[in-house]
């Protein structure tokens, strides 16, 4: 039976990153990996912008990738491609991870996992779109996957619902290879995806974009035939009689990504509600002991940098790991934010430069973000602004701040006055 | 039937704008209505329930514009010059059940399905719950086969190879007062309508079998031997079983005329070419009212009732392993059990379904209202039920009649016709034991005609594609072994592998589309619908088709995915 | 004056440019190739370009590629027009040149994928 001190089950950006950094603080590593090539979701992300912060170069998806793969098959890392994970169970020295591939069903040792699993993609029947069923109704990703890996057009005339950066992305690819894209429409009354992406891929190219709009109805038998979009209401609800026909034969939708944490569900892992993914600690492990979790599994990022940094900080911790009692305290954030990460640190490990990572809730200019521990502030940073979109990411020394288990830490986002 | 009674009726609801007439032994509704709820109103105040004489609705509606069939845009000769010794009409459970019970017999059998696959309208749209019968009486031939289709299906899905399991049903009551009567009702079914295994059991005993039901509940009737099955899965082992003995299943294969000379029907035409059967079986479900027509046979009327269903994530299955429903008396009058939540056959959670009338028989639209008041219902039953777990959701139209009651006979004025319409819940149930039927009668109809000898090579057994991921790993380990492409994971939600998908593209009924691939063996069922696997799926048919990627169809001929290559 | 969102970095700033005779304020930048970047996009407005480009390798229809460097904005169609005249049918690496120069911009169309490696040898 093969053995390893640290399993990590995913190939994507996360996932590369903690296998390198696992290796590198001594582990014996084993990188699993579902499809046939390693990178993820990065391989078919072929536009640039990948990188600006950890290369401060502009990268495409599988160039990014590339850095890190060189690096994990110069050796010293075990890697499973085409090999899935079907259940993992605990047991006194760690975890049995049993997997399925072309030989067949292995049950691999490990004394701690890094759940490097990505993240899904939310479906139009999950933001209650009716209707037919025609062919022609694409989640951007799959969008992305029949264009740039396939080469094939999924679309000639099409409606983007959801101006999250893979809808705008697309709307850019799509009108690149002669689509015509006739708007993006958004339900929110600001935009999801990053400001620069709806510059230079709708403003570039003269594709409007709808606010406060969405899809509600799809039109057509076989294939997409026309959607029918309405305003909506401050609650984000169609308002009656706004509706209006648009005649298109495609439909992509960009409205919002799912951390897949399924298999962390089934060891027991806590999640948070508001990120979706594991509640974690300084060192990115889970609320089961010897389970790290980083990347998008964690929480959904709109940078790559900041997955592999969690790549990086989780393949640590697990090639770190040793049992030990944990003394735990929350980090609990005020309604202003939307969320944050990590959720609580264990006062019996190192937090002396903990990355934390936060979104705001609201699109807010001039702002701080204040740390108050019981009830007193003990650090704050300024911001020009705050938008939901953007992530984003500081250190933290919490050693500084005298914590012990009963310290009320909590997070806040102050909008400045105006001088 | 007292007529003068029905038209007084009749007149003081519409004011003489409808009649009702007794025409070769039906109750003949005429006159113009401007909305079709009101039509379907008369003709259920003229009908009398599982009566024998049918109600015909002939009456205008100025709303209910009669849509034509949608017709495949295949047209071939393929079936020209056919001379089938029974053509069946509908590829839904009716249709496939009765073709493999006939495949018994060395007899040319020959199914038309207008759909691109199987099961593809009611039969696939469905909550695939094996009904107990509990709440039918004597008299009704939905009663008549309830408890010997029910029977039958550990046996029939045991040789056909369809996950089936009696899961059983609870109907719960938050009222405890009730509980005398309703016990009393259980007796009354147990002794007089053969209902033997339906109880009472007390709001505790609910909570310990299923404790995420409604804490509130006093008291439920306990039916175990409900089940559920997976309705499109168990039609197309049927007919695969079929094909197998020998019969053919032609799908995109619409009937579109009918030539009847004394009584008989002589040519039956279809976008295929022309077919000349000995006899024609009538399971073509919201359309068997226009077959009957087309044979000179019309002596009933379809009244289309849509129903609309939701799926959770398997994760909300794990929350509860049975059917349940509450129980209201504030009900208002209607011929749904009002949906329930359902244990789906593969370990979903399924809600619904409601039932509105409708006037389109292929209006398979979903509608934001069906699911709000499937669910405002259904939060009573299971009150931690959440909308944020369904993963998508369907509409199926009901074929029933006005009396509410299945038609299983043969022609009243055309002979070599037999029907097998106004199918309807609980038809999935009935199928095994209605097919039964209808086999005898076939064959004694045929038997006018010519010899009919039992099929000597006849297999009840069908072998489903394997299912690897319920296997234990070393069942897995040794099939993959045998075939490495089982351990080639595709469709991540459903952990389908390569293999699964191959097996499905080589099965007996080849349907070689996403969607029926996945109505096989699954990929794009799971969590993310096929976000990530549906490329991979395209591609594996593509590959397996020999076409280019571009011809890799959805479901019919016209649902393309992609439009080519981008260069 | 005119308002432009920077697209350098996913910072996002808003930037506003006034022209002063020949030479441009910038205002709202928070590094220099913010202010490089709006006076670009007054004068001459340049674009990077990912595209990916036919190949003749059974399973991989398409292939990766990009510009070696930033193109006037005016030439984005031009220069896949002349990207989809062109059919990969030798193993490329990372950074392997697919249209030298292409269409006389001083700029490479290059591979951005490993996909078709050669194999080491």
């Amino acid at each position: 039976m093969r053995t390893y001190d640290v399993t990590v089950i995913g190939g994507g950006p996360a996932g590369l990153a903690a296998a390198l950094s696992a290796r590198e603080n001594g582990a014996k590593t084993l990188l699993i990996e579902r499809e046939a090539r390693l990178g993820g979701i990065l391989k078919q992300c072929i536009h640039d912008g990948f990188g600006l912060v950890r290369f401060q170069e502009k990268l495409t998806g599988p160039e990014y990738a590339q850095r890190f793969i060189d690096q994990v098959e110069r050796g010293g890392i075990g890697v499973s491609t085409l090999t899935f994970v079907t259940r993992l169970e605990r047991t006194q020295t760690g975890f049995a991870v049993t997997v399925v591939n072309r030989d067949g069903v292995e049950t691999i040792q490990t004394k701690t996992l890094v759940l490097a699993t990505g993240c899904r993609e939310r479906t139009a029947k999950q933001v209650s779109i009716h209707g037919t069923r025609p062919a022609g109704v694409f989640t951007a990703g799959t969008a992305q996957h029949f264009t740039n890996l396939l080469g094939q057009l999924p679309t000639k005339r099409c409606v983007i619902l959801g101006s999250g950066d893979i809808g705008l992305i697309m709307a850019r690819r799509l009108t690149l290879e002669g689509a015509k894209v006739l708007g993006v429409y958004e339900t929110k009354p600001t935009p999801s995806g990053l400001t620069r992406n709806i510059h230079q891929c709708l403003r570039d190219f003269d594709i409007p974009l709808y606010l406060s709009h969405t899809v509600t109805r799809v039109l057509g038998q076989d294939r997409l035939t026309a959607v029918e979009v309405s305003q909506v209401d401050g609650d984000m609800r169609p308002i009656p009689g706004t509706q209006e026909l648009v005649a298109c034969d495609g439909l992509i939708l960009s409205v919002g990504l799912i951390p897949e944490n399924e298999l962390a569900q089934s060891l027991g892992a806590e999640l948070d509600p508001k990120t979706k993914g594991p509640v974690c600690d300084g060192q990115l492990m889970t609320s089961v002991d010897g389970v790290f979790s980083c990347g998008n599994a964690l929480h959904v990022n709109d940078l790559v940098d900041y997955v592999s940094e969690s790549g990086e900080l989780a393949g640590r911790g697990a090639a770190r790991y040793a049992p030990a009692p944990r003394r735990e305290v929350a980090i609990r954030t005020s309604p202003a934010l939307l969320c944050a990460v990590p959720q609580r640190l264990d006062l019996n490990r190192d937090n002396s430069k903990t990355p934390l990572y936060f979104r705001s809730r609201e699109v807010l200019d001039r702002c701080a973000l204040r740390l108050r521990v019981d009830g007193r502030e003990v650090f704050s940073k300024r911001y020009p602004f705050l938008r939901p979109p953007e992530m984003e990411r500081l250190d933290v020394d919490f050693t500084r701040f005298g914590l012990d288990e009963n310290s009320q830490i909590e997070l806040d986002i102050e909008v400045m006055d105006h001088e | 039937m007292d007529l003068r009674k029905t038209n007084k009726r009749l007149s003081q609801r519409f004011g003489g704008a409808v009649r009702a007439t007794l025409s070769d032994g039906c109750v003949v509704l005429t006159g113009w209505l401007s909305t079709w709820n009101e039509a379907v109103e008369a003709c259920q105040m003229a009908a009398k329930k599982y009566g024998a004489v049918h109600v015909v609705n002939n009456i205008v509606c100025d709303e209910a514009v009669a849509q034509p069939m949608r017709l495949p845009s295949l047209r071939d000769g393929a079936l020209e010059g056919r001379r089938p010794d029974v053509l069946i009409i509908g590829g839904g459970i009716s249709g496939a059940s009765i073709a493999r019970e006939l495949s018994k017999w060395k007899l040319d059998i020959l199914l038309v399905e207008k759909e691109a696959d199987l099961a593809l309208q009611a039969s696939g749209r469905n909550d695939g719950e094996v009904h107990p019968g509990v709440d039918l009486s004597k008299g009704s031939l939905k009663h008549r086969y309830i408890r010997k289709g029910n029977a039958m299906y550990d046996q029939v899905c045991r040789e056909l190879d369809v996950p089936f399991r009696r899961v059983g049903q609870y109907v719960c009551f938050d009222k405890g007062w009730l509980k005398p009567f309703i016990a009393l009702y259980c007796l009354w079914r147990r002794k007089h309508d053969g209902i033997e295994d339906t109880r009472v059991i007390s709001g505790a005993e609910l909570k310990r079998r299923e404790p995420n039901l409604n804490r509130e509940f006093k008291f439920a009737v306990s039916n175990p031997s409900s089940g559920c099955v997976c309705p499109y899965g168990l039609t197309i082992a049927y007919a695969e079983n079929a094909v197998q003995n020998g019969a053919q299943v032609s799908l995109n294969t619409a009937v579109l005329s009918m030539e009847v000379e004394d009584g008989e029907i002589k040519r039956v035409h279809t976008n295929r070419g022309t077919v000349y059967p000995a006899l024609v079986i009538n399971a073509a479900g919201v359309f068997a009212e226009d077959v009957a027509r087309m044979a000179g046979d019309r002596f009933f009327s379809i009244h289309p009732r849509r129903g609309t269903n939701s799926i959770l994530d398997k994760k909300a299955g794990a929350r509860f392993s049975s059917i349940a429903s509450i129980m209201e008396l504030a009900r208002s009058r209607g011929h749904s059990k009002g949906g329930g939540i359902v244990h789906t056959a593969h370990g979903n959670l399924l809600v619904g379904p409601d039932a509105v009338e409708t006037f389109e028989k292929e209006n398979v639209e979903t509608r934001p209202q069906s699911i709000d008041a499937v669910f405002a219902k259904q939060e009573k039953t299971m009150p931690t039920l959440n909308r944020g777990d369904i993963i998508t959701y369907f509409t199926g139209v009901r074929a029933p009649t006005f009396e509410e009651d299945f038609i299983i006979e043969k022609g009243r004025k055309t002979r070599n016709i037999i029907h097998c319409a106004g199918i309807q819940s609980p038809g999935l149930t009935t199928a095994p034991a209605v097919a039964l039927d209808i086999e005898q009668m076939a064959v004694e109809e045929l038997r006018k005609k010519k010899a009919v000898a039992p099929n000597e090579g006849y297999s009840p057994i069908r072998h489903g594609v394997p299912v690897l991921r319920d296997m234990a790993d070393e069942e897995r380990a040794e099939l993959i072994r045998q075939n490495p492409d089982y351990g080639v994971i595709v469709c991540r939600c459903e952990e389908i592998s390569r293999g699964e998908i191959l097996d499905a593209l080589r099965s007996p009924i080849c349907v070689p589309t996403v969607d029926g691939v996945k109505k096989r063996v699954r990929p794009g069922m799971g969590r993310c619908q096929g976000g990530f696997c549906s490329p991979l799926v395209a591609k594996i048919i593509a590959e397996f088709l020999d076409v280019p990627l571009d011809q890799v169809k959805k479901s019919a001929p016209e649902a393309n995915i992609t439009f080519g290559r981008t260069k | 004056m005119s308002e432009l969102v920077c697209i350098v970095c996913p910072r996002g700033c808003a930037l506003q440019v006034e022209r002063e005779g020949d030479t441009f304020r910038v205002t709202g930048n928070s590094c220099k190739r913010g202010e490089a970047f709006a006076i670009s996009e007054q004068t001459a407005p340049m674009r990077t370009l990912c595209t990916t480009v036919r190949t003749a390798f059974p399973g991989v229809p398409v292939l990766p590629v990009r510009v070696s460097a930033e193109i006037p904005k005016g030439q984005i169609f031009p220069v896949m027009e002349a990207i989809r005249a062109v059919t990969v049918d030798r193993p490329v690496d990372f950074g392997g040149v697919i249209l030298k120069d292409v269409l006389g911009l001083g700029v490479d169309v290059i591979a951005a994928s490993g996909l078709l490696r050669p194999a080491d040898g």
